[in-house]
């Protein structure tokens, strides 16, 4: 070992475990490099942490032999309160210790942030929906072209692996809305034109023997291939292993692939608190390590790396960045984007789905969570996506910028029955035609402002340091584009047959696809390295430039985190 | 007594009657449109909500005072602003349904009928004109924390209906690793979800398939 190298514990440290992070530390362990990687939650899947929720296990992991996938499908069992309770859920943002509070954000309006800590982080419940950008809001708006983004994508989906995903009822239902509203099939990864298709999903393609009564549903279950079990966002407990998953979130694809180089360690339940920095002659202000504090027992260690990469996505990257007292950037933090969302649901008469589908009911629990979409450069996308029933009631019916139907019900003339909240009777009504009701989620090119923010709190704290606040109000072009897209939406369920349509008008607060916090052009450079601070570069949502026109990020995220691996070892490690 | 018992009893009467009257009012129980005991005439009060709102409510923040991490519960605060929001409601004559139990509860939100408890909540999260002054910590002059609260527990009640907490039965306040389900949910039942499965044969084919050969891609129509 050189003199320089002895002076670190790594080549590369990587904060966070999630949709950027893990692939870039599979990367950089692919080419050789020795990588740490911090991770704030649980390790769900690992034979050091048999119970990851309620006992401290132990400290690293860095052997793919360590990946235990009972261990895994006893903590995943697809119970949604279980899972995906935003306090205690397995999903939620908080420690591992599932005995304790979350950490906070705090937000002054309606609305949640729908992350999560642990290996794989957000990607653990997330849709698996894995668009392009669309190529419009990347070339002469980015600092960097479509054609450049190509080759990584395509690297990063046959990783995945990413594949159209299956008709299922609901599925069928949606293209039959759609063809009849005049969408055109779009058989493309590259969307410039509006249309139909399934949804690109890092999802496996369904066993071959799934049709066969010969083989029970249960041994499928275990083996590889998706089972159309309809519980992406409650965690896919479908495969033989953890690497062979059937929903690909990176705690089962690029974690694996990491382990498998035997260049990478991960120490979950490790909260980075600050980000290293000396100054050096040639270089100027550099990173050189992290402080982290242990999340079960408090203790607090240091590491030191050569390079730094911030994945921890766009509320705690920023949030690092300012309770590091890193160099004052006023775009650190701002131009906060999430797709302003928006949640709109059919329900359909049984005798108009027999005469449709040749089947009584929509049935939203089967299939993908989401499978198909309609892509509409310019406004945004709607896919059809049916959830559980308490995460569907509370996304249908239980919140809205619109306040309750019943108080304020929409003009004669709107294309939905409803708007708002619903309550009483009416609610319990509704939910009780849950089986024939398909609901759609709404993604809206959003505009990137300087208002829209993650900043910390001058006053409250938790154990990590000054907490953040978020804010976010979307443009009026935003809520045109959005108010588009419900008119879309609905006019498909219309045209597909829906008795009644619901428009929840859902809180501009509800965080999904966080994006652009540490932009690309402002923060960093077109590598992701840092302006201000040389070795430190970002591998998350954050480094995006814009909301890339409404598709999902994570792909995006994926693929410049590849490219960010790449540049990393092209300047500092040839 | 059992754990869920012994937990609620523990809550002060004051907010246990008002998250009661919450979850009430939004997820009602319904005898006219099923027969006395079926599953559908239940509402969010027979699946306990109101006791996981409280717990949720209590289970949701710490934060760092002095040199120690301390959770702060918001339970009793949150139902003291709905009951803040009912009183200002009544005096300013905001009624419109005769009160269900009038002084009878000594809670004003839970004393309103339960039309006008959503009035309430509506005038809560709407109103930049209420004097927010009296409420206590972290309401007090903080509507953006007042509307998120009211979105908060809106959202949560028909979570936890709908979801399968009630079917945790007399586990379910312990912490989360701890409990175990005593019956098939009953919120999934009245919406005839058939629950977690392993599996449905529902393949019906696809209408694009992405293939790879020697680096490149291809999409295939069927």
């Amino acid at each position: 070992m050189c003199a320089a190298e002895s002076m670190f514990d790594a080549d590369v440290i990587v904060i966070g475990s999630g949709g950027g992070g893990a692939v870039a530390a599979k990367e950089l362990g692919e080419a050789g490099l020795k990588v740490l990687v911090l991770e704030a939650g649980a390790w769900y899947g690992n034979k050091h942490w048999a119970n990851p929720n309620s006992e401290h296990g132990g400290d690293w992991s860095s052997d793919y032999k360590d990946l235990d996938i009972g261990i895994y499908k006893k903590v995943f069992n697809s119970y949604e309160n279980n899972m995906n309770d935003v306090v205690s859920g397995t999903f939620r943002f908080g420690p591992a210790d599932r005995r304790r509070t979350p950490w906070h954000r705090i937000m002054r309006q309606k609305g949640d942030i729908w992350q999560a800590s642990g290996v794989g982080g957000t990607t653990q419940h997330y849709w698996s929906q894995s668009p392009r950008a669309f190529p419009q809001a990347i070339d002469q708006v980015w600092p960097l072209s479509y054609r450049e983004l190509i080759p990584y994508y395509e690297k990063a989906e046959a990783t995945l692996p990413v594949q159209f995903s299956p008709t299922t009822p609901k599925e069928e239902l949606f293209y039959y809305g759609a063809k009849k509203a005049g969408w055109q099939l779009n058989p493309t990864l590259n969307v410039t034109t509006p249309g139909y298709r399934p949804n690109p999903n890092a999802i496996l393609p369904p066993n071959d023997r799934l049709m066969d009564p010969g083989c029970s549903l249960e041994e499928l279950s275990d083996m590889e291939g998706c089972t159309l079990r309809g519980n992406c966002v409650n965690g896919c407990a479908s495969g033989p292993s953890v690497d062979r998953i059937a929903k690909r979130s990176t705690l089962v694809s690029y974690v694996p692939l990491a382990l498998k180089t035997g260049n990478v360690a991960i120490r979950p339940n490790s909260f980075v608190i600050k980000v290293l920095t000396s100054h050096d002659p040639k270089e100027g202000l550099r990173a050189t390590g992290v402080q982290f504090r242990d999340t079960w027992t408090g203790e607090i260690g240091e590491l030191t790396a050569r390079t730094v990469i911030m994945a921890a996505g766009c509320i705690e990257t920023p949030r690092l960045w300012l309770n590091s007292s890193l160099p004052f950037n006023e775009w650190v933090g701002r131009g906060l984007t999430n797709h302003c969302f928006d949640w709109v649901g059919g329900v359909f008469e049984e005798k108009e789905l027999m005469r449709i589908m040749g089947l009584p009911e929509v049935y939203p629990y089967v299939g993908h969570t989401s499978g198909a979409r309609v892509d509409i450069p310019g406004t945004g996308i709607f896919q059809v996506s049916c959830l559980s029933p308490g995460l569907m009631s509370f996304l249908t019916y239980g919140f809205s910028e619109a306040g309750y139907n019943a108080l304020n019900p929409p003009e004669p003339g709107e294309p939905w029955n409803i708007r708002g909240r619903v309550v009483g009777p009416q609610l319990k009504e509704l939910m009780r035609n849950y089986s024939r009701t398909m609901t759609m989620l709404l993604l809206t090119d959003d505009d990137t402002l300087y208002r829209n923010r993650v900043e910390v709190d001058p006053l409250l704290k938790d154990e990590h340091g000054p907490i953040p606040i978020v804010y976010y109000t979307p443009s009026p072009k935003t809520l045109k584009r959005r108010d588009q897209l419900a008119r879309y939406a609905s006019e498909t369920l219309r045209q597909a047959g829906a008795r009644q349509i619901i428009r929840s008008d859902t809180p501009f607060g509800f965080m999904l696809h966080l994006e652009s916090t540490m932009r690309m052009g402002y923060v960093t450079d077109t590598n992701c390295e840092a302006f201000q601070v040389k070795r430190l570069f970002i591998a998350d949502n954050s480094v995006h430039f814009n909301g890339i026109g409404g598709p999902n990020p994570t792909l995006t995220t994926q693929a410049l985190a590849t490219r960010t691996a790449e540049k990393i070892v092209a300047k500092y490690f040839s | 007594m059992h754990q869920a018992a012994a937990y609620a009893a523990a809550v002060p009467p004051h907010t246990y009657i008002t998250f009661l009257a919450l979850v009430e009012a939004i997820i009602p129980y319904t005898a006219a449109c099923s027969a006395p005991g079926d599953v559908q005439s239940a509402g969010a009060v027979q699946f306990g909500v109101h006791e996981y709102l409280i717990w949720e409510l209590d289970h949701n923040l710490s934060l760092w005072q002095g040199f120690y991490l301390t959770a702060v519960p918001l339970s009793a605060p949150t139902a003291e602003l709905l009951n803040y929001g009912a009183a200002q409601f009544t005096a300013l004559g905001y009624n419109q349904a005769p009160p269900c139990c009038a002084g009878r509860t000594g809670c004003p939100f839970a004393d309103l009928h339960p039309a006008d408890r959503i009035r309430v909540l509506s005038m809560l999260e709407q109103s930049d004109q209420l004097d927010l002054a009296p409420l206590p910590p972290p309401y007090r002059n903080d509507l953006g924390i007042v509307r998120y609260m009211i979105d908060f527990i809106s959202r949560q009640t028909l979570f936890g209906n709908y979801s399968e907490w009630p079917a945790y039965g007399s586990t379910r306040l312990r912490v989360p690793t701890e409990r175990r389900l005593e019956c098939f949910p009953p919120g999934w039942s009245q919406v005839r979800y058939p629950g977690v499965v392993p599996g449905y044969r529902a393949f019906m084919g696809s209408v694009l398939t992405i293939e790879r050969q020697g680096g490149g891609t291809s999409i295939v129509c069927s």
